[in-house]
């Protein structure tokens, strides 16, 4: 169109003198458009053709002033240089618009597979979610996605080959790179500096792009992995409050009927005219009465301290004043036994629980009562050591095995060397032992032959923990 | 003793608890009524007169403790022995706070139940003391005038503080004296919770009183409760096996003046 325009200049300047000096000038108005809306190389043909008519109009007009003439050639050149340089200047806007057009697709497509990745629902595996939202969103001819955790790929679109193995050596051999022949983009998928997985995409898309792709892969499986393990944790959390609250309620239902059982035993006790058997009897059914009473008691303070129910009242008490509660509420069971209390410092005052703290040693004296041999002495102890007070109950009794002396805080485990000599359900220790965990301590036991069992707890004695709370 | 026959009234929801309690105290020549909840107890005391009230902390309807607000605004002085649980240490202190008797754990026996109930019961039937009479229990004679306290004979030193303890315990052998009572008596209503402040007395005042001070026999632990005196007739039944009468008259005083 523009040869054409360029043409009929020439023609009409040919046949209307006047129009001669003004050729130049059309020509102008004609390249330069050429040059802004078809391109640079069309603008030079434009140029070269209306050059061309110039030198023929030149030549049948040799009776034209030759100086004019020369001048218009000029004029003529300059113009078109302009032009040119106008139309390198458009095509570079053109150039810049229509790439910033593609970027801003981009963005919209990257904020938009955002969006989506975090309405995803994270109850299931995510990975064939993402390789499909991959393919959909970035328009891409074929996605893979590979979950190295779970070790499996997720595929969307149409791959001619399994993308299995391209998209593992990926991952593996930590590739990450673009082959604009192909189209493929591999990435590796990291979390910070970790590998999780990889990403190939076949497509038309940017490196950029591919590199947010990845990025946002990776904090979805994230995402995935925190929200399974909170899940669990849920889970675990519901199930260990629903077994304390059945624990909880029956042993509450069980002490009803205790006392009612105790209650007409010792009552019978009491009426008297009982033959020396009978008496036998109703003491036989207090004494297992009261065994009852024990564990009903033990499991509903396992109950409340596994349901989180236990509210912790933290006071200052003087070790003193804690042993001395300690051994009154176990009067009755120490007074058949010899024991020996050594107390480095009666005075020192230590930032505790003081019921969990009872409950703690009640449990160790209880147990040293049960197991130690007959005509030996308990030797409760405490001292302190650096920041933490130190209880101890020594008795003389059957050693606990290695493998035993972990695993006998585990509630309901107990020791084969104990199982058979004492009546005990396996869940004292394990009391023992949450009582010190939530003072910020900790139990553990030595036993041998010689030395005797020896029972510990460290409690720090002020912490700044405990001062907040 | 000198009444005839000690009425009881035993309230308890759970029919099994008063089915047990019934024949050892009907046997032990107690008369005893049964109730299964608060109100019906407060209709039963409105219409008859007991000597003693077993009342359950734990009921349905309006419960152990709002019954026992309501005794209380009924008959001020008949003893009330609450049946509490083990792990109810607030409630007991709540329901000794407002003014019952004692407490008694459940399982008890119905041997430590059946001594709980004549204790209260005598109590309330003792003539009063006057209140600058010096009281002895066991071994341990003490003077509030002289502010003298001996120990077979022997005076024993204490200190001020020790002294009003020992008072204020004695003057209530027998009797849970709660923590919050006995700190708000010696040292006045702001420091009802200073619990280990008092705790370190008693233990100087053990070292002072008692032939074993790990092992006490006067002055008691009653665990997360508060401390009592050992009641007189303890030692005076060990002596001579003499009646609860002879004991040493005791002061009522009223909850007002703790």
């Amino acid at each position: 169109l523009g040869v054409a325009g360029i043409v009929l200049v020439a023609i009409l300047a040919y046949w209307s003198r006047w129009l001669l000096p003004l050729a130049a000038l059309l020509y102008l108005l004609i390249v330069v458009p050429t040059a802004l809306l078809c391109g640079f190389w069309q603008a030079v043909i434009v140029s070269l053709s209306a050059v061309v008519a110039q030198g023929l109009l030149a030549a049948r007009h040799s009776e034209l002033d030759m100086a004019a003439d020369r001048a218009n050639s000029i004029t003529l050149l300059v113009f078109i240089v302009v032009a040119l340089i106008v139309s390198r200047l458009s095509s570079r806007v053109t150039g810049h618009a229509r790439e910033a057009e593609s970027r801003g697709g981009q963005m919209h497509d990257l904020y938009e597979f955002t969006r989506r990745t975090l309405q995803m629902n994270l109850h299931v595996e995510p990975g064939p979610q993402l390789a499909e939202l991959v393919h959909e969103i970035f328009n891409l001819e074929a996605v893979a996605v590979f979950d190295a955790d779970l070790h499996d790929v997720y595929q969307a679109g149409y791959w001619s080959d399994d993308p299995l193995e391209m998209a593992q050596n990926v991952y593996y051999f930590e590739t990450s790179d673009d082959d604009p022949e192909t189209g493929i983009g591999r990435r590796v998928v990291r979390l910070g500096s970790v590998p999780i997985g990889s990403l190939v995409v076949r497509g038309d898309t940017s490196p950029l792009t591919n590199n947010a792709i990845a990025s946002l892969i990776a904090i979805t499986f994230d995402r995935y992995r925190a929200f399974a393990n909170e899940s669990r944790i849920e889970t675990e959390r519901r199930t260990e409050q629903l077994r304390a609250t059945v624990l909880d309620s029956l042993a509450h239902a069980y002490k009803t009927p205790l006392t009612a059982i105790r209650a007409a035993s010792t009552g019978l006790g009491e009426m008297g005219r009982l033959s020396p058997g009978q008496s036998d009897l109703v003491s036989l059914i207090d004494e297992q009465t009261d065994l009852l009473g024990e564990l009903t008691t033990r499991l509903l303070t396992t109950a409340r301290l596994d349901g989180g129910e236990v509210a912790i009242h933290v006071a200052p008490i003087s070790v003193g004043t804690l042993m001395e509660e300690i051994l009154a509420g176990l009067k009755e069971r120490l007074a058949s036994m010899k024991v020996e209390l050594d107390i480095e410092d009666e005075n020192l005052v230590l930032s505790c629980d003081r019921e969990l703290m009872v409950m703690l040693l009640t449990q160790y004296i209880d147990n040293a009562c049960k197991y130690s041999n007959f005509g030996t002495t308990i030797t409760i102890r405490t001292l302190v050591a650096a920041s933490e007070v130190i209880f101890s109950v020594h008795s003389y009794g059957p050693v606990i095995p290695m493998s035993d002396r972990e695993r006998i805080f585990d509630r309901y485990y107990r020791s084969s060397t104990y199982s058979n000599r004492a009546p005990g359900t396996g869940i004292g220790l394990s009391v023992a032992k949450r009582a010190a965990q939530i003072h910020g301590g900790y139990v553990w036991v030595t036993s041998d032959e010689q030395d005797g069992t020896t029972f510990f707890a460290a409690i720090p004695v002020i912490t700044e923990k405990e001062s907040a709370r | 003793m000198t009444q005839a026959v000690i009425r009881i009234l035993v309230v308890d929801d759970e029919p099994a608890i008063r089915r047990a309690l019934r024949p050892p105290l009907v046997e032990l020549g107690f008369q005893v009524t049964d109730a299964s909840r608060g109100e019906e107890a407060l209709q039963v005391l409105r219409a008859t007169t007991y000597d003693v009230v077993l009342l359950d902390i734990n009921m349905p309807g309006i419960g152990g403790i709002e019954t026992l607000r309501r005794i209380r605004a009924l008959s001020p002085r008949l003893p009330v022995l609450m049946l509490t649980v083990r792990d109810q240490e607030e409630d007991k202190v709540e329901a000794l706070d407002m003014g019952a008797d004692d407490y008694v754990t459940k399982p008890f026996s119905t041997r430590e139940l059946i001594a709980r109930i004549r204790a209260a019961v005598r109590r309330v039937h003792a003539p009063a003391r006057a209140e600058d009479a010096p009281i002895e229990i066991g071994e341990i004679r003490l003077e509030p005038v002289k502010r003298r306290v001996t120990k077979r004979g022997a005076p024993i030193r204490l200190t001020r503080k020790e002294f009003d303890i020992l008072l204020c315990l004695m003057s209530r052998a027998g009797r849970v004296v709660t923590y919050a009572k006995l700190l708000t008596a010696v040292w006045g209503g702001d420091c009802r919770e200073e619990v280990e402040y008092l705790r370190t007395f008693v233990r100087q005042l053990r070292k002072k009183i008692e032939d074993d001070p790990s092992n006490p026999l006067y002055l008691l632990t009653d665990v997360y409760v508060g401390y009592r005196f050992a009641d007189a007739q303890m030692f005076l039944g060990e002596a001579a096996g003499i009646e609860p009468e002879s004991q040493p008259a005791e002061e009522e005083v009223p909850e007002d003046a703790l």
